[in-house]
């Protein structure tokens, strides 16, 4: 474990399911028959999402028919979780988000996430300003720190037929050609024969829409790409780190439809994902991508983000991920949306409300922080545990089947 | 690193040496037929009033290509610099210089690994690169077919010892050159793979299988025009009257050869061509030297590169277009 800290997220929380799994879905154990539970009024309101609950009905229809199907009353972990993410076969509706190249994401970290992703079957999306931050990895030296690390301990404890890798670009990272040298690699055909290679668009991110990616860089670090990122010594000449900037990048519905039909035309056999910032179109831009061929389109509600971002950003700035679902409600592809993912309550409602997966970001950082080998499986069996005894409460076995019907809303009871 | 087993759709087995590939009757052929083709080419281009330049190898920016295949990086003491994938910027740069140009282009392009098992996929290779100021691209479609039915009467007629050494019948040449080559439109194309059942989509780059499809299906040579925007580069003319689709051309080989040219009429407004970076995901900032001109002004000009292996390989009925360079490169094959 590290100094890594997640201010604003339920880290301890986060880390207690990396060490024990499954066990903290319930109370502890030796609470039990000694202390009462139930709702806590003091709780902090959360966001949105947090404020609305899954209501399960009486009349289950859908338990009666799994009843036929299994000819015995059927139970919590009957229901089933696979999932198809952004057309990558996935063992649970759950992919691993991308973190950059933030320090906190840095080598270490990543290479633990990539294998415990490829242990558990989810896809993984690599952050796009990996390869030009850290490099390819084909033919440095320090291969292990590069997007080629990333991948190869992804697919060397991949689940066989499950999950996939999904490598971003941003605007700048064109000029590394990320997409063109990681399809034309002999390193990565295992991955795309068996169709589990897919290239994300970045168009944006939660964090801070609007802006590109930030990192910080040392003084050295920086001169050296400084002639493809924005460098802004912002915190004067004593200090030894610069800001590092991507730029948003120029959009319009003209460029992201051409984009992704380019992508299309480039890498046939590669999967399209889109991602997009939590905007006030939001939905005219997740149509447009659709409709030019993305297999998913990815949300990053104001809620997520791993990355280095301004603090007038973090509370001010971008739709709550609750609105962006809510805008996207009766959508054509698939959607995928992350923002302080963590436990199986908040994935129930977003897959509820129309997700068809969701990412996790910081809780996967912070749970493979806790434990290398085993944090982020062990959160996930966690996570998939509560999905499965909420889905069930739901009258439902397969985490597709939840819709609009399961969540009540705070607003409804007004009415 | 892994290294790719190279298993050769259906052509010859690649040599084992340098030697075995320079010794080989099959090569010694090629060659001086692609060698006369070459003279041909500069004498019919020269005695139409071309200027032929010689173009750069490296530089800052080249033409980022639109089927995935990477590009070479140079490090030119400490600026990240490209070997050539075509030379289409410079050419339409040195329209500043002359009206009618020429080039023979090495490029270099790092294809995908599928590519080498196409037979007519070479990582580095060489283009018969035309740029005419002013030209629409009738024109221009014009001047490449004169050039195509120059050069293969020329090398026909001159060495038909080397042909018949190779077992190609050149009298079939004779024929299908004499009339105009048929045009069709990429709309047509993808609705003639659609009624042979082949899955093509109507906003993509006609597939490697489509394309062979459609060659083994003709009997000459004929143009696809009419691309759709999002399938090539950003200098390929949108179409004003037409929004969508692109003033551009490909010419293919019959006989299952495949695609052996490609043009266009050029965008050439700064604003627009801005914007047609930015569809096909590039950083405008990149082309700082290229978008300058722009700004100062180029004239329209429309042109073509041919491939010049793939042409011979076509010329000489070779079963596969390494045969026609001296030092192939197959994509992934580590080769001298």
């Amino acid at each position: 474990m590290s100094a890594l800290q997640a201010m604003a997220f339920p880290e301890a929380a986060v880390r207690a399911r990396a060490r024990l799994g499954a066990a903290c879905a319930l109370p502890d154990p030796k609470e039990y028959g000694r202390a009462l539970f139930g709702f806590d009024p003091d709780a902090a309101p959360g966001d949105l999402i947090d404020q609305l609950r899954l209501v399960p009905p009486v009349f289950v229809p859908g338990r009666l028919e799994k009843l036929l199907e299994l000819t015995r009353e059927p139970v919590y972990r009957d229901v089933r979780l696979e999932a198809t993410v952004g057309g990558l076969r996935s063992t649970l509706p759950l992919y691993l988000s991308a973190f950059g190249s933030t320090e906190a994401a840095s080598v270490d970290l990543g290479l633990a996430a990539s294998r415990q992703a490829g242990r558990l079957g989810i896809p993984m999306v690599v952050g796009e300003n990996v390869t030009p931050v850290n490099g390819y990895g084909r033919i440095e030296e320090d291969a292990e720190r590069s997007l080629l690390g990333r991948i190869s301990a992804y697919a060397a404890h991949a689940l066989d037929g499950f999950g996939g890798v999904v490598v971003q670009q941003s605007t700048e990272d064109a000029d590394a050609e990320v997409w063109n040298l990681v399809y034309s690699d002999p390193n990565t055909q295992g991955l795309l024969e068996s169709g589990r290679l897919a290239f994300e668009l970045k168009v944006g991110q939660g964090a801070k829409p609007g802006l590109g990616g930030m990192t910080l860089l040392s003084a050295s670090a920086a001169a050296r790409l400084a002639d493809v990122f924005t460098i802004d010594p912002l915190f004067g000449g004593s200090s030894d780190v610069v800001l590092r900037c991507s730029s948003p990048g120029t959009f319009t519905e003209e460029i992201l439809r051409q984009q992704i039909r380019l992508m299309r035309n480039n890498y046939p056999r590669a999967g399209i994902w889109v991602k997009l910032p939590p905007a006030r179109d939001i939905r005219e831009a997740a149509l447009v991508a659709w409709e030019a061929g993305a297999g998913a389109v990815t949300v990053d509600g104001a809620e997520g983000g791993t990355g280095w971002a301004p603090v007038a950003f973090l509370q001010h700035v971008g739709l709550p991920l609750a609105e962006c679902l809510r805008r996207l409600r009766d959508h054509p592809g698939c959607l995928l949306v992350s923002g302080r993912m963590w436990e199986g309550a908040r994935v129930t409602k977003c897959l509820a409300l129309g997700a068809n997966g969701v990412g996790l970001g910081r809780a996967a950082l912070v749970a493979v922080d806790t434990d290398a080998e085993n944090g982020l499986v062990n959160l996930v069996e966690c996570l998939s545990l509560e999905v499965q005894m909420l889905t069930s409460a739901l009258g439902k076995y397969h985490v597709g089947a939840l819709d609009g019907e399961d969540v009540w809303s705070p607003d409804a009871a007004g009415r | 690193m892994t290294q790719i087993e190279l298993t050769p759709a259906s052509g010859p087995a690649f040599p084992s040496s340098p030697r075995e590939h320079l010794t080989s009757p099959v090569t010694r052929s090629a060659l001086r037929i692609q060698n006369r083709m070459l003279a041909a080419a500069r004498e019919y281009l020269t005695g139409q009033g071309f200027f032929e330049l010689l173009p750069p190898i490296i530089g800052p920016v080249t033409d980022p290509g639109a089927r995935g295949a990477k590009q070479v990086d140079v490090d030119y003491y400490g600026h990240r610099y490209k070997l050539m994938t075509s030379a289409i910027l410079y050419k339409q740069a040195s329209l500043a210089a002359f009206d009618k140009i020429f080039c023979i282009a090495p490029n270099v392009r790092l294809e995908p690994l599928e590519t080498a098992r196409t037979d007519r996929h070479l990582a580095e290779f060489h283009q018969i690169d035309v740029e005419v100021a002013g030209a629409s691209r009738e024109d221009i479609m014009a001047l490449a077919e004169g050039l195509f039915s120059y050069v293969t009467r020329q090398v026909t007629d001159r060495l038909p010892d080397e042909f018949d050494r190779l077992g190609r019948d050149t009298s079939a040449f004779a024929g299908l050159l004499a009339t105009p080559f048929e045009r069709r439109s990429h709309v047509g194309a993808v609705a003639d793979l659609h009624d042979l059942g082949h899955d093509q989509s109507p906003d993509a780059e006609i597939n490697w299988a489509g394309e062979a499809m459609l060659s083994r299906k003709a009997s000459k040579p004929f143009f696809i025009t009419d691309y759709p925007k999002g399938s090539r580069g950003f200098y390929d003319k949108e179409s004003p009257d037409r929004p969508g689709y692109l003033r551009n051309f490909d010419l293919i080989a019959p006989e299952g050869y495949g695609e052996m040219c490609s043009g266009s009429e050029r965008e050439h407004d700064y604003a627009t061509i801005i914007s047609r970076i930015r569809e096909t995901g590039e950083n405008p900032a990149k082309y700082g030297w290229y978008l300058q001109m722009l700004r100062e002004g180029i004239p329209g000009s429309a042109g073509f590169g041919i491939g010049l292996e793939r042409f011979t390989r076509y010329i000489a009925g070779l079963d596969s277009v390494w045969q026609a360079s001296a030092y192939p490169k197959i994509p992934g094959v580590a080769s001298p």
